[in-house]
């Protein structure tokens, strides 16, 4: 989902070649700074055709703007919506932090080692393909209704498109780089630190982004299932008030919420762990 | 000169080499090489025939599949030179430069000292804080042999170091080569297809045959040791030399790449093979 946004030109930042070679700076602004206006254009166009629409239909049905602001601001007021972003955020950071932690050090295990890929590769495709849903029925089995259900759910969820990732990149470092490395009298861990990290950064941030789309959904489904705190789970109840402007509203909060990720958090670390592909 | 040196630095002793699990692919067949010390040892050979896999031995990189390749002294600092410059691309050419000299337990201060030392010798001071894709191919092997010489090697492995350079290029590092290696008196092992480059920068010269390949004759070379691109052209023997071992490579040319056999194909090849049990002779003696 977060793999979706942002312009063209900048989405696949991650491959060298995706990299815009440097034309004239201002022109590139300009050109810029009127996309932008494009992309506002569009934003107010959709508005304003969702205001002008949404009062021919009942509220419970297609909520106007309006009723969609008041219940944003409701829930702010009564606390609700910080507490609630608080517990869902509080879900998947620990989920997406779980999934790089361990995703990392096993992807690249994976990637090097036939013997680690052969014995993962059951578990890897048993991941791959296992429906949320079950996933989610066996947490409640195991945990019940909790935090670590919806977090656990989530990672194991998501983990997958991670380690299919980190896995690819370790195949693609270049071989020539480690035996120059072993040529230079490097150990193990030097080449794993200088040579075999740094190469499976670029795949490392396409995962993470991948990831982090993934278990925005999951998270959101296993709290609105399983009934544990969250916005997932406030958007259960909601509808079952038939108080379709909450729901609006809670989608719109996420919406906000993975643009403020992407662009408060994930482009800026990307920016700097890419640096040395950008041309100056 | 060196070979009669009491101890070479490096000793092939019935090197075979073999690649695949039950030896199918024979790359090496009996190499018997010394590499004294001080000395400037030149393979050259066909592409493709396994020179680099030399190198690779030496190095410890891979293993021989039977004879010993010996490095008498094993405290020797190697460095590695190769036909691509395999700089880290998330390094800077400084950074790229400090790598060997990190691997070998130094100061911070004295790693960056040496570094820039190595860059000056290579003229890539200016450079020294771009990233290896704002490099020129040139200027990217420069930076390489700079990673190499940095470490003030007591072996330096060169395999076609200058291969994928222009020819302005290649001479100009050629000679700047040549000038390092007398000054610091580097045992140097130089892995090459180009036979004037063999000739200008080698106190001795092993020619290799095709796949699987064995060395047919070594030459020792008669340009001295203050040798100059022009000095060694000019000299008497360089263009009776040149021509010798143009002969004696061609049949190898030819069994590496069938498509370039002319007319006389058959005949070449059968002097060839008369000319390599005669060197092979030569050699063994």
């Amino acid at each position: 989902m977060s793999s979706l946004i942002g312009s063209p030109p900048e989405t696949g930042a991650t491959t060298p070649t995706a990299v815009p070679a440097r034309q004239g700076l201002s022109a590139g602004r300009a050109r810029t700074a009127r996309r932008g206006l494009r992309v506002l254009a569009a934003v107010v166009v959709l508005g304003v055709a969702w205001a002008l629409i949404a009062p021919n239909y009942p509220s419970f049905v297609f909520p106007t703007p309006a009723d969609v602001w008041a219940s944003f601001t409701r829930a702010v007021e009564r606390g609700v919506w910080v507490e609630q972003v608080i517990a869902t955020l509080g879900h998947l950071g620990s989920a997406f932090a779980i999934v790089l932690v361990a995703g990392l050090p096993l992807g690249i295990l994976i990637g090097r080692s036939i013997i680690a890929e052969d014995l993962s590769r059951v578990v890897l495709v048993f991941f791959q393909t296992v429906p949320t849903v079950v996933l989610i029925a066996l947490a409640l089995a195991i945990y019940g209704i909790s935090d670590e259900s919806v977090i656990g759910v989530t990672v194991a969820g998501s983990i997958t498109y991670f380690l299919l990732n980190v896995i690819q990149g370790t195949r693609a470092i270049d071989r020539d780089l480690v035996d120059m490395a072993r040529a230079y009298h490097a150990n193990e861990t030097t080449i794993m630190r200088t040579v075999v990290v740094p190469s499976v950064i670029p795949y490392f941030l396409a995962g993470a982004r991948i990831t982090l789309g993934v278990a925005w959904q999951i998270t959101l489904f296993s709290e609105y299932l399983m009934g544990s705190a969250g916005i997932g789970f406030n958007v259960n109840t909601a509808i079952s008030l038939l108080d379709t402007s909450t729901v609006f509203m809670w989608g719109l909060s996420v919406v906000a919420l993975t643009l403020l990720v992407e662009y408060g958090l994930f482009r800026p670390v990307e920016r700097r762990l890419t640096r040395h592909m950008r041309r100056t | 000169m060196a070979q009669d040196d009491p101890q070479p630095l490096v000793t092939f002793e019935r090197v075979c080499k073999s690649f695949g699990r039950r030896a199918e692919e024979s790359v090496l067949v009996d190499v018997d090489l010394d590499v004294g010390r001080g000395e400037l040892v030149a393979i050259i050979g066909p592409s493709g025939c396994g020179k680099s896999t030399v190198l690779n031995l030496v190095a410890g990189l891979t293993d021989v599949t039977s004879g010993s390749v010996r490095v008498a002294d094993p405290e020797v600092r190697s460095a590695y030179v190769f036909q691509n410059p395999r700089l880290l691309p998330w390094r800077d050419v400084q950074a790229n430069v400090e790598f060997s000299l990190e691997q070998i337990g130094l100061s911070r201060k004295d790693i960056r000292d040496r570094a820039d030392e190595a860059l000056d010798l290579v003229h890539l001071g200016q450079h020294k804080d771009k990233y290896p894709h704002e490099l020129s191919g040139g200027m990217q092997q420069r930076a390489a042999l700079a990673r190499g010489l940095a470490l003030d090697p007591g072996l330096l492995l060169l395999d076609e170091p200058f291969g994928a350079l222009d020819a302005l290029t290649r001479g100009y590092l050629q000679e700047e080569l040549l000038g390092i290696v007398r000054r610091f008196q580097t045992t140097t092992l130089l892995v090459t297809h180009d036979i004037d480059e063999a000739l200008l920068l080698a106190d001795r010269l092993a020619v290799m045959s095709s796949r699987p390949a064995r060395i047919r004759q070594i030459f020792e070379l008669p340009f001295g040791p203050d040798r100059a691109l022009d000095k060694v052209v000019a000299h008497p023997e360089f263009l009776p030399l040149r021509t010798e071992i143009r002969e004696l490579l061609r049949p190898e040319v030819e069994a590496t790449d069938p498509g370039s056999a002319s007319t006389d194909a058959s005949q070449a090849t059968a002097a060839g093979t008369r000319r390599g049990s005669r060197a092979r002779a030569g050699t063994a003696q």
